[in-house]
């Protein structure tokens, strides 16, 4: 069973395997490695990812249950832990240290200050044209990130936890969602190269935590019926397969104030 | 209850205007406990971008201070494709009716519906304003990857209908 925890609460030792995972995964060219998980999002096409219906949840979680088991096939038992920008340290800090820190303790290049796209030159080339900011001319994933106390608040969330409904729950978590994307800037704030970005995974991982505990906040309450036996291409799953994160074999640790 | 409106440009280019009506009675207002503005057809194939919506400030734009004095309702933003990446038509979302063998998901970029919750904005207005609502202004701004690039856009934001619902 993964744990994943607050990034910020990680132990050193914890961090340390995360980024093992990571940087691993990233030395992968096939379809165990980072840049295909990446790549699912969007780029190169096809395009996978769901937004803007009622699958943005389920797909997403289901995203980060088979990006995490390939990070796991590299490091055992490791979680994509959460970055939690409602908290008051991302509110004077930003983005956490864990990623924006060029080198690790050892020297060595952080896997979580950037990733390098491994497409072809031509999608590179446009890419860099269409969306300035977003990748370098090394094709390295960029950041531009906003003010830190432009990240939403906790009341703002509370809010949205009360949700009555998993649709009314959805659309309200999916534009904190989107506010969050665009406050990172750069590769982040546009959809062709947000799965690039090494904090989307850790953003990722608030959302699926949120919709987690809007569902212990509201048992019983699922996503509508007519959507349940949806499949969530790529994935062999289907959305009723996605609603038991215990089956999906992860839990997320208690939140220790920061 | 929902209200809906025609669009008209606002004063600066790119902003615009909503002539939404809303007078609660007496019996309305204890009964009122939630408002949304509602925005359909919303296209989301661009750059990312974000909405502002203003009520009963008509002269409201990108700098004007996001608080309930102001007029300040929420926002909502749209993380966008950032362009075509296909070859011709990739990105044409279909328009015809699918058949009931079409299992395929819809198109990426089918039109999306936004919310902006505006209960205690609406709330301040009945209140504390004019008590009664005459107009949104809708400010949209670009969130472009580089912040600099950042402001006022005129091309975004394409939507096809904004109302008010009210909730008892």
């Amino acid at each position: 069973m993964a744990v994943r925890k607050a990034i910020r609460g990680l132990s050193p030792q914890e961090l340390v395997n995360f980024r093992d995972a990571i940087s691993q995964t990233k030395a992968l060219r096939d379809e165990r490695g980072y840049n295909y998980f990446a790549g699912i999002h969007s780029l190169p096409p096809p395009e996978h990812c769901q937004h803007g219906t009622l699958l943005f949840l389920p797909w997403h979680r289901a995203y980060l249950y088979f990006w995490e088991l390939a990070l796991q096939d590299q490091v055992p038992d490791v979680g994509i832990p959460y970055w939690d920008w409602t908290a008051e340290i991302s509110h004077r800090e930003g983005l956490p240290r864990a990623f924006t820190e060029e080198r690790d303790e050892n020297g060595a290049d952080n896997p979580l200050f950037s990733t390098t796209v491994e497409w072809d030159a031509s999608l590179a080339d446009q890419v860099r044209q269409q969306l300035p900011g977003t990748i370098d001319e090394q094709g390295r994933t960029l950041r531009d990130p906003d003010p830190p106390d432009e990240l939403p608040r906790k009341a703002t969330l509370d809010s949205i936890l009360d949700a009555p409904t998993f649709e009314d729950f959805s659309i309200r978590l999916e534009n904190v969602h989107g506010d969050v994307h665009v406050w990172v800037g750069g590769a982040m704030s546009q959809v062709a190269t947000a799965g690039y970005e090494p904090i989307f995974v850790a953003h990722h991982s608030t959302i699926d935590r949120l919709w987690y505990l809007w569902q212990m906040r509201h048992p019983g309450m699922s996503p509508p019926a007519s959507i349940m036996q949806l499949a969530l291409p790529p994935f062999p799953v289907t959305v009723a397969q996605t609603l038991n994160i215990q089956t999906l074999g992860y839990e997320y640790a208690v939140q220790i104030s920061q | 209850m929902a209200v809906q409106t025609e669009m008209r440009q606002g004063e600066k280019p790119g902003i615009l205007l909503a002539e939404l009506h809303f007078r609660p009675s007496e019996l309305d207002i204890s009964t009122f406990v939630r408002a949304d503005l509602v925005f359909t057809g919303v296209d989301h194939s661009e750059m990312s971008y974000e909405v502002r919506a203003f009520l009963n400030n008509p002269a409201a734009d990108e700098g004007t201070p996001r608080d309930l004095e102001e007029g300040y309702a929420g926002r909502f933003v749209v993380f966008g494709h950032g362009g075509c990446y296909g070859s011709v038509g990739h990105c044409d979302v279909p328009t015809e009716r699918r058949e009931p063998y079409d299992l395929r998901l819809p198109h990426p970029l089918t039109p999306q519906t936004k919310i902006i919750t505006v209960t205690e904005a609406l709330e301040y207005v009945i209140e504390e304003g004019e008590g009664e609502l005459t107009s949104v202004t809708l400010v949209p701004i670009s969130k472009d990857p580089l912040i600099e690039n950042q402001g006022l856009t005129e091309s975004l934001f394409k939507f096809d209908s904004v109302e008010l619902r009210t909730y008892g």
